[in-house]
């Protein structure tokens, strides 16, 4: 039998954990080699954002307090985490649209939530070396006291998911891809500088800092900051929770978008 | 034997209210083995078409079955028995030629030793061996279109779905591509193959279906949409550059005209009344050659869709 004719075999409608695990394997490896040239260099700049961002602002004081220091580390940390799925990845598909690929990737039958989970792999790995180069400058440079948790464990994970559905969700319900572009930008921009990531939510005014209490990114800053210093962050039950529910309503997002059909 | 037909009935796709429909009650049906056409200018409904079985568009009336299996209930399954090669280039700069067919392969539920071998027989058979450790960034629009049928027919499952396969491909490795899709059918597959280049449509495929502004206006074999052209000589006229369309003798019927091709046909009875007026169009400078030949499918798609196609 040659082998084109065992190609058009086509079993029964494939279900269950054995075709997710083939899906989730094949989609693992179709992304990691459509990104081979970018993620090396992606994991790099992370590395050097992470670093670059503790050392950089630090030079904006003669002094730096260890405590502005552990604020700068962990929002680093949470820049990391995030910069992959809510701003590269859309942006990515932003660039499939453009280029009319989108359609073929979706018509590869894999279940979405396997093809998720290699994009959630993926950016873990990614996100590994910005933390490690913003945790490590700031102990070598200004002697932070990190108290490190069990707790940074969920927080990272959450943070890594909060950021990878609500990615998901607008990039693929936003149909434009110079809107998606355009969202990305201003996610970096508020992110980047008006959030308070990597400074108390005190520095802000009143109302920004009320808007915060409900938008996710000052939440990231919380949970982290908690799995990773001492009496830094109060109240991270309430972090725990507005951070779940943005990622619950991105996952909701996405499974209705996976599910709509033109 | 399980009965593997891919059928559309009556498949309506409305974009709203005041839109005219994109399908409008599209009715057909290829068998395994088949390779059928779907012609059609731009804006036709071929793309709303192939949306809709693939599970991107839901049809707003109608069904989409292959054999027992109802593909709009199950989008899911319509992705698992049908493989789809879009128009544009697959998104391949960072993988190698075998590295691409393999994954897509193992993406559409193939075993590893399987797609293996399917791989290196796709590589062999349309001579692809040269590029086979190339990255995709490295190849040219012709072989990266190859490779893109490749990621689709590796592992094809019931209906293959090919948006223009052979844009930009050599005339040589074409004919490898036909052959491959040959193979497709005879391994049991049923093939549709969206162009809207007729002439060669003519050359590859079984069967054929023409739309139009959302309507399927015919559907037959190559030779029976030709039939109600038999008698009649293709009648092409090169114009000088500069002219605008001369006067047309009664005996001609205008078809079209694509830059300075002006494509007319006539009864062959009219054959050397036809040929002495192209000739004194060229004696008066108008035109600059001209050629009379046996009609082909174009001229049927002219007269059904009142357009002509670009690759004249």
């Amino acid at each position: 039998m040659t082998a084109v004719a065992d190609s058009v075999r086509v079993p029964a409608r494939q279900r269950g954990a054995a075709f997710w695990l083939h899906g989730f394997g094949s989609m693992l490896r179709w992304e990691m080699t459509r990104l081979r040239l970018l993620l090396p260099i992606t994991a790099l700049v992370q590395t050097f954002t992470g670093a670059g961002l503790v050392l950089g602002i630090g030079l904006f004081f003669e002094e730096m307090a260890p405590r502005i220091a552990l604020y700068l580390a962990s929002g680093a940390v949470v820049i990391s985490l995030v910069t992959v799925g809510l701003v590269m990845g859309p942006q990515l598909v932003a660039q499939q649209r453009q280029e009319g690929s989108y359609d073929f990737i979706v018509s590869m039958p894999v279940p979405r939530s396997a093809s998720l989970a290699a994009w959630l792999v993926l950016n873990s790995v990614v996100a590994l070396p910005g933390i490690v180069g913003a945790v490590l400058v700031a102990i070598w440079r200004y002697d932070a006291a990190f108290h490190v948790s069990i707790v940074i464990v969920p927080a990272t994970l959450l943070t890594l998911v909060a950021g990878v559905m609500m990615g998901h969700a607008y990039a693929h319900s936003v149909p434009e891809p110079l809107m998606v572009g355009l969202i990305s930008q201003v996610l970096i921009f508020v992110i980047f500088g008006f959030s308070p990531i990597s400074y108390p939510v005190e520095n802000l005014p009143d109302w920004l800092g009320t808007l915060h209490r409900y938008l996710p990114f000052m939440h990231m800053g919380n949970v982290v900051r908690d799995g990773l210093t001492d009496g830094l962050v109060s109240d991270v039950g309430f972090s725990y929770g507005v951070l779940s529910a943005w990622t619950l309503a991105a996952t909701l997002v996405a499974v209705v978008v996976a599910k709509r059909r033109g | 034997m399980d009965d593997w037909v891919f059928r559309v009935d009556e498949l309506t796709k409305s974009y709203g209210d005041d839109a005219p429909l994109a399908n409008d009650g599209i009715t057909l049906q290829i068998r395994p083995g088949e390779v059928y056409g779907l012609l059609g200018p731009n804006g036709a409904g071929k793309s709303t078409l192939v949306k809709q079985v693939i599970g991107l568009l839901e049809p707003t009336k109608g069904s989409i079955t292959i054999g027992p299996y109802d593909l709009v209930a199950d989008p899911d399954h319509a992705r698992q028995l049908c493989s789809y090669l879009p128009q544009a280039q697959m998104p391949i700069a960072s993988f190698k030629v075998r590295e691409a067919i393999e994954i897509a392969g193992s993406i559409r539920g193939g075993g590893g030793a399987d797609v293996k071998r399917r791989t290196n027989e796709l590589i062999e058979a349309l001579d692809l061996g040269e590029w086979r450790d190339t990255l995709g960034a490295k190849l040219s629009g012709g072989v990266k279109r190859l490779v893109g049928f490749a990621m689709t027919s590796v592992w094809p499952g019931k209906l293959v779905i090919l948006d223009e396969p052979t844009n930009d491909v050599d005339p040589l490795r074409r004919r490898m591509l036909w052959a491959e899709i040959r193979r497709l059918g005879e391994a049991g597959t049923a093939v549709l193959l969206v162009t809207h280049n007729v002439l060669e449509a003519e050359k590859s495929v079984d069967r054929l279906a023409i739309i139009n502004e959302g309507r399927l206006i015919a559907e037959g074999t190559s030779s029976s949409l030709k039939a109600t052209d038999s008698g009649s000589l293709r009648l092409q006229v090169m114009l000088a550059p500069g002219t605008e369309t001369p006067a047309l003798p009664e005996f001609v019927r205008f078809e079209g005209r694509v830059g300075h091709n002006l494509v007319s046909a006539i009864t062959e009875s009219d054959a050397s009344a036809g040929i002495a007026w192209a000739q004194r169009l060229m004696a008066e400078g108008l035109a600059e050659e001209y050629a009379l030949g046996a009609t082909t499918l174009e001229d049927a798609y002219i007269r059904l869709t009142g357009h002509v196609s670009e690759e004249l």
